[in-house]
């Protein structure tokens, strides 16, 4: 029988359910506040040693000599490693594009600066890093290339010799008659868009314990995870090993947003434990190694955009010319970020056809990682500058020139050209309550006034989609396999009633172990309490992916239904064998199981769940005696990509519209946001207090890419923003206080009808704000077409602006 | 091996004397050999503020203070704050308004609002963004954690307690 999981809260076996839906209080907290929660970094082995690594302070060299021996006679110094070691024991790192990896610790050259080197293993962190500046490396410096277009020119240093061009991948993608559509269009509107480098930045950095097992051959490695499966067969194919003797034990972690990294890290440390003869390495990545090459860097992109227009301000066709920086190889996956565009490509708007050309790019910088959002973020914030472009030029306000393009509700499910199906939707809804919410008319009355003083006052109204749920085939056209991402669970009852939930996935900040116990004690009819989630290494756990790309909520809801339901049934069986009646007469109901109407006949599920346990001979013949399932769920419909990587990928698609009153000092150049109202629909709340908690995490983040964050390099390729001092997070005083509304239209395709929501307002902040600065700067006549909009970039913009008008 | 030097210290009420490499950072002291892991380390140069710590009462960044320099000193760290009749009312107002999401940020703020609270009961918004401005959360977005400390203040003077743990 097919397993059933409900697709709409009504359908849980409960009359009212007490906690999905609600703003429960998380259960990942106590440990959290209290500091107990096992963090990587507080972990101890006994024998354990502790690595540091040497990085290149070059960003394009050839390694002429290595010489670590005054290293290796200071005292406490177990091992050194360097290239000659990784050569001998392992194989370049798997890479998107495919054969675009290297070796993680390089033996003829660095390819940028932070690259590993040399690792030393040592009683203490201190000593290791005593260790490093005894080892000598004599350099010879190469021609180094940092600007990706220099890089594709013939005659460029080649940053991986072996592939004979720095060019990754080069693609032109049609969806539909894009040439037809611009030939037909009214009005034809281009602009150029830089989106610099930023990136994830959790405050927890990457860190790991490895082992090497000297007698299985096999590997152990204790990490701040977010994938762990993933990150067990990457090492499976670096080290050579079979995949079933890797085993990743995951930890909690203090944040990821895609960019945790670590896959070096953990391979040099795997190194020094097999030169050891298996002792446990302790690699903890600082915070200046992180941001030179770590997971951190993301999207570094130059943009051309077109898009057609009719005289009513219907936008028909889209052109969209990417050269996307990729770094000295594939390794961070950051490619990926450049094909998940194609699950949104034309937002949430009717346009019907759209082009996509696309070059990575290899320099000689840290290789791009993803970041939440994965890549859209730079799509949407240039797709609604156009939009905004197009509107001001025919004299249609901005808000409504989106509503004229909008995807109408009666359309879902819809199919965008470049090949995803977008589930469920209202736009105008949500754009009518933020509108209202906003009180849209009076913000652009009152920016008339500001006008009128000379103030640069400037209001964005900006929409975008949330692909959720992603699939693997989202990324194939950049080389990445497979169709489907399994995520299991376990549900595990015992004798007394109580529940245990076995998770692949460690605590890492979105609240996904609340969401199960919520689940789990709706399902069953239980209190929270009597519900525990625990999770398993890769080696125990059911296929299971865990956080990334707006999956997590929905999959996991998924496995975990699946799971309780398996169950019921086992259990129904039980009670109809106990109530002589078939299974199909037995219902389960606020945690009873039992024949509807006949209260003589109803059994609490402890009851049952005991008899299962502990009253074998009370049980039917062919019962399976275990009150314990295990589901693994994974998005249906799913197809691999055809000709023109046009596929299903992301299962949902939640939307927003956010609405940004800001002000720009034109003395400093300095953005001062005043208002910030957003709508969203991501379908069913299954816990309304982390939906919010991530819509404004993710808005913070993205006032930080609009306004704040960016990796600047030299042309030698020298980053120039090492520390937090000169890479800027957002603070408390940057990020705004939110006015957040609502609109639920459930998916209907996906469990309880929730729609992934994990990335958020990213989609959407940057392009608003970038937005509301434009508009600012309309009565100066100039635009900002570059990200961040720091206040240098805004002063001088304002500043060439008025001495232009000053000598016109 | 550099010579090594006697501290002495109370932490969390509890006496500590040990031998240290005078270049040791406090928050390696706490850390490893007291074995104190709940105060964090995220950047190591001061910015973040997740290595905040009360030294003697007042804010320090563990990560830029050598172990030795807090010789003598009484400190308080993130595991100080609940007593075994439960959770401290700033810890149970993070909880209540979701102030954290993967919480690792969270000791600093809490030893940050310690600090503020014992001083100034009742601070306006501008005065807890004042002192939170050193902290970074990259989870949140600061909105709960700015309705936290209102829950916090709320409860503190519900409870009529000061926000510092006495100093045993
Ligand atoms: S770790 Fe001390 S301020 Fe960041
Ligand atoms: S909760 Fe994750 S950094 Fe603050």
């Amino acid at each position: 029988m097919a397993v059933k999981i409900p697709n709409s809260i009504d359908e849980l076996p409960t009359s009212s359910p007490r906690f999905i839906g609600h703003r429960v209080k998380r259960v990942e907290d106590t440990g959290l506040v209290t500091g107990r929660t096992e963090f990587i970094d507080n972990v101890s082995m006994t024998g354990m040693l502790h690595c540091a690594i040497l990085r290149s302070p070059i960003a394009h060299a050839k390694i002429e000599k290595i010489d670590v021996s005054a290293a290796l006679d200071l005292p406490g110094v177990v091992a050194v490693v360097t290239g000659e070691d990784a050569a001998k024991w392992s194989h370049p790192a798997a890479s998107s594009p495919d054969g675009w990896g290297t070796y993680c610790l390089p033996a003829d050259k660095v390819r940028f600066v932070g690259e590993p080197v040399a690792a030393v293993a040592a009683t203490s962190r201190y000593i290791a890093e005593d260790a490093l500046e005894l080892i000598e490396i004599e350099y010879e410096p190469l021609d180094v290339v940092s600007d990706p277009v220099a890089a594709m020119e013939d005659g460029s240093p080649l940053v991986i010799e072996e592939r004979g061009s720095n060019v990754m991948l080069q693609r032109v993608f049609n969806w539909g008659d894009t040439d037809a559509a611009f030939a037909a269009a009214d009005h034809v509107f281009s602009e150029k868009f830089r989106w610099n480098r930023l990136g994830a930045n959790p405050i927890e950095t990457y860190g790991c314990i490895s082992e090497w097992d000297p007698t299985e051959l096999g590997i152990t490695v204790r990490g701040a995870f977010q994938s762990p499966s993933h990150m067990a067969l990457g090492r499976a194919m670096t080290f050579g090993l079979p995949s079933n003797k890797v085993r990743m034990i995951a930890h909690p972690h203090g944040g990821s947003f895609g960019g945790k990294g670590g896959v070096r890290g953990t391979d040099v440390s795997l190194l020094l434990s097999r030169k050891t003869g298996g002792r446990p390495i302790k690699w903890i990545e600082d915070r200046m190694e992180y941001l030179a090459a770590g997971g951190s860097q993301a999207w570094d992109r130059r943009y051309e955009f077109s898009i057609a227009v009719t005289n009513d301000g219907i936008v028909t066709g889209l052109k969209v010319k990417l050269v996307d920086d990729i770094g000295a190889n594939g390794e961070g996956f950051g490619a990926i970020s450049a094909a998940k565009p194609l699950a949104a490509f034309t937002g949430p708007y009717t346009i019907g056809a759209a082009q996509y050309d696309l070059s990575l790019v290899a320099t000689n910088k840290a290789p791009a990682s993803p970041y939440r959002g994965m890549g859209p973020p730079p799509h949407n914030f240039a797709l609604e500058q156009m939009m905004d472009i197009a509107a001001r030029s025919l004299g249609i306000d901005t808000a409504e020139f989106r509503r004229r393009n909008f995807i109408p509700k009666d359309a879902f499910p819809y199919i965008i050209p470049s090949g995803n199906e977008y589930d469920s939707g209202d736009y105008e809804a949500v754009l009518d309550k933020v509108l209202a919410l906003s009180e849209y008319e009076k913000l652009r009355e009152e920016q008339k006034l500001a006008r009128e003083q000379g103030r640069l006052v400037g209001i964005g109204v900006a929409s975008a989609i949330e692909p959720g749920v992603f699939d693997w085939n989202a990324y194939a056209v950049v080389g990445v396999q497979g169709t489907g991402v399994p995520e299991g669970a376990t549900v595990s009852i015992d004798i007394l009633g109580k529940v245990m939930v076995r998770v692949g996935f460690a605590l890492e900040g979105q609240g996904q172990y609340t969401l199960v116990t919520q689940l789990v004690a709706d399902y069953f009819g239980l209190e929270m309490e009597d519900v525990s989630v625990t999770m398993l290494d890769t080696a125990s756990a059911p296929p299971a992916f865990g956080p990334g790309g707006s999956r997590l909520g929905v999959a996991i809801t998924g496995a975990v239904l699946g799971a309780c339901d398996r169950i019921r049934v086992k259990m129904c069986k039980v009670v109809a064998g106990l109530m002589q009646t078939e299974p199909e007469n037995i219902q389960l109901m606020d945690g009873v199981f039992g024949i509807p109407g006949v209260s003589e006949a109803q059994m609490p599920m402890a009851q049952v769940a005991g008899t299962m346990l502990g009253a074998s001979h009370l049980l039917p013949p062919d019962v399976d005696p275990r009150p314990e399932a295990t589901h693994v769920w994974t998005a249906a419909g799913r197809t691999p990509v055809d000709e023109e990587g046009r596929t299903k990928s992301y299962l949902t698609a939640a939307h927003a519209v956010h609405i940004v009153l800001l002000e720009i000092d034109p003395d400093t150049g300095m953005v001062e946001i005043q208002k910030y109202v957003l709508v969203d629909d991501c379908g069913t709340r299954l816990n309304p207090a982390t939906v919010e908690g991530q819509t404004q995490g993710s808005v913070a983040q993205g006032i930080g890419a609009a306004l704040l964050e960016e990796y600047v390099y030299d042309e030698d390729g020298q980053l120039l923003t090492s520390t937090y001092m000169d890479y800027l997070l957002p603070t408390i005083h940057d990020v705004p206080a939110l006015v957040m509304g609502e609109v639920v239209t459930p998916s209907p395709f996906s469990p309880l009808g929730a729609k992934g929501c994990g990335e958020g307002a990213i989609h959407t902040t940057p392009a608003a704000v970038m937005c509301a600065i434009n508009d600012a700067l309309v009565p100066l006549g100039t635009r900002a077409n570059e990200v961040p909009a720091a206040p240098n970039r805004l002063w001088k913009l304002i500043h060439t602006a008025r001495e232009n008008t000053s000598s016109d | 091996m550099a010579t090594m030097k006697t501290v002495r210290m109370k932490v969390n009420g509890v006496t500590h004397e040990s031998e240290v490499e005078p270049r040791t950072t406090l928050v390696d002291f706490l850390r490893g050999p007291l074995a104190l892991t709940g105060t964090h380390v995220g950047c190591e140069h001061g910015v973040c503020g997740a290595c905040t710590i009360l030294v003697d009462g007042r804010t320090a960044r563990s990560c830029l203070m050598l172990a030795v320099q807090a010789d003598g000193a009484e400190i308080t760290t993130v595991e100080g704050l609940a007593t075994p009749e439960g959770l401290h009312p700033i810890q149970q107002a993070f909880i209540e308004e979701h102030g954290l999401q993967c919480g690792f940020c969270t000791p600093g703020f809490l030893m940050s609002l310690v600090e503020l609270l014992s001083e100034n009961p009742d601070p306006s918004d501008a005065e807890i963004k004042d002192v939170l401005g050193g902290q970074i959360c990259r989870c949140t977005g600061y909105q709960s954690i700015l309705k936290s400390v209102h829950s916090a203040i709320a409860k503190l003077r519900t409870a009529g307690v000061a926000a510092q743990p006495p100093l045993a």
